[in-house]
């Protein structure tokens, strides 16, 4: 048997509150001489020009990206294959269907 | 001069605009246990909009002019620059280069010079404390 977890909510809104304000306190004394509506109040990108706001998001792909880099010698060449021509696509649905013949073909004979 | 106007320690953002790493090595070295300038509160920062001095190295490519002007102007003001190393005072061993666009004065002001190729660390630090002098003039002149 397992005891209950302890549970105040009053006890978790004044931890809340707490934390709030020591958030506000390291806030209030950072920089404040920034100028707005200049580069002092950009995002910093190496110097790089940042894009604009509704450009600023990851990409959902990014998600993926230790999957990709794990799996990348297997990955790579499937997408070398996608090479988006209809002419390569319509070779490989006759190369696999070729090979299915074959093989139900033979599997038919046995 | 006591240091009374500027209440907290120097941050200093280093930026290298086509140099060699000579210059780049001697800054690193005043942060190694021999010089050791964080005890002074002189701090490298990763980002211009925490710093207060810019350290510039290099005689500034032509790809990285325009990258020099927006870190500069990114740097909270007052501000100050320094300029480490003969590239970036006057070109240097790249001064005839078809792909230089300095020396950094033809970029951005400049506000201490320290010459040397490379400069010795303590050349560098006694141009931060210049640096640190000018902020403080300018913090009490209410420069923004």
């Amino acid at each position: 048997m397992t005891s209950l977890p302890f549970w105040n909510p009053v006890i978790c809104i004044i931890a809340f509150v707490i934390l709030i304000a020591i958030a506000c306190l390291f806030r209030s004394r950072g920089q404040k001489k920034y100028k707005e509506g200049t580069a002092q109040t950009e995002i910093f990108l190496s110097g790089e020009e940042p894009p604009a706001v509704e450009q600023r998001h990851i990409k959902s792909h990014n998600i993926y990206w230790g999957f990709f880099q794990t799996l990348k010698e297997y990955y790579d060449p499937t997408v070398r294959a996608h090479t988006g021509i209809i002419n390569d696509f319509i070779i490989w649905l006759i190369a696999i269907a070729a090979l299915t013949a074959v093989i139900l073909l033979i599997a038919s004979l046995t | 001069m006591g240091f009374n106007s500027f209440k907290r320690a120097l941050w200093a953002y280093h930026l290298n605009t086509g140099s060699c790493n000579g210059c780049d090595i001697e800054i690193l070295a005043t942060l190694t246990p021999r010089y050791d300038v964080e005890r002074f509160g002189i701090v490298l920062v990763g980002s211009p909009r925490h710093a207060d001095v810019l350290l510039v190295t290099g005689p500034v490519a032509r790809q990285m002019a325009s990258r020099v002007k927006r870190v500069y102007e990114q740097v909270p003001d007052p501000k100050m620059v320094i300029v480490v190393g003969n590239c970036g005072i006057e070109g240097g061993v790249f001064h005839e280069s078809y792909n230089l666009v300095g020396p950094v004065d033809q970029i951005i002001p400049v506000d201490v010079y320290v010459p040397g190729c490379p400069p010795r660390p303590e050349a560098i630090i006694e141009a931060v404390v210049k640096a640190w002098v000018k902020l403080e003039q300018a913090e009490k002149q209410g420069v923004t």
